[in-house]
């Protein structure tokens, strides 16, 4: 399928499964943003998750650290180990939760809470004429 | 642009791909969201209320096929997005892929 025209987005929200990147491989994605939860199994998951990207062929493949209360020392430590890129570190946010509890869209519920702020960031970083440097390393290396 | 959010099932990407969405929207971007998660939350995140999800429609199992070059689309984008998006607040467009069986069996 096409891309969407230049300042289009098209955003797939998908369980990482090689059947699902097969699957997504329709829109050609110019990034793949693996998110993760700051504890060990879950970024170990990740790493494994962001591996299988590289393996179906995206270049641009990068954590997105969620969740995250005081571990940005661990998140980073983990990715530099692994040789993965962390595109973004959302903080733990008790708004999100609240939202879901109310039925409501984050953004709709506090659309300046620090997790929509943080999201917010990411977005204009991705959209930035960055695309090929998600990462603060730019651009994924993902370790072999 | 196209971005694939991947991740386990509570990790939170269906809450940062919907508030990107609509971010994104917000800013100008025409933006297309679609759900690829066998457990479909995706208009939750965007603003669509829970009685319009039930009725969304979902995409058809021919959409891609398989041949020896891998998964293959069998229609555009744009064909797709008449038939079945929705849209949501912000007007970011939503597809649900939603696969209540296997789709690549056919």
């Amino acid at each position: 399928m096409a891309s969407e025209a230049e300042d289009g987005v098209c955003i797939v929200d998908t369980d990482a499964t090689v059947e699902q990147f097969l699957r997504i491989a329709v829109i050609r994605a110019d990034a793949v943003l693996v998110v993760v939860e700051p504890y060990f199994k879950s970024l170990e998951t990740g790493r494994r998750m962001a591996r299988l990207g590289t393996l179906q062929g995206y270049e641009n493949v990068a954590l997105v650290a969620n969740k995250v209360r005081d571990e940005h020392d661990t998140v980073h430590e983990f990715a530099r180990q692994h040789g993965l890129d962390v595109a973004g570190v959302i903080p733990f946010d008790d708004r999100l939760p609240q939202s879901e509890w109310a039925q409501s869209a984050p953004l709709d519920f506090d659309s300046r809470s620090p997790a929509v702020m943080a999201i917010d960031e990411l977005a204009q970083r991705l959209v930035d004429g960055r695309a090929n440097a998600v990462g603060e390393n730019g651009g994924a290396q993902v370790g072999s | 642009m196209n971005v694939a959010i991947v991740g386990k099932g509570g990790c939170g990407k269906t809450s940062i791909s919907g508030t990107m969405a609509r971010l994104l929207a917000r800013r100008g971007h025409a933006v297309l969201a679609i759900d690829g998660d066998p457990n479909p939350n995706l208009a939750l995140t965007l603003g669509i209320p829970v009685e319009r999800i039930e009725t969304l429609p979902t995409l058809p199992r021919d959409l891609v096929e398989r041949t020896n070059q891998g998964f293959r689309p069998t229609r555009t984008l744009e064909e797709v997005c008449a038939s079945h998006a929705v849209e949501g607040a912000d007007g970011v467009r939503l597809l649900v892929m939603a696969y209540p069986r296997r789709a690549d069996t056919g």
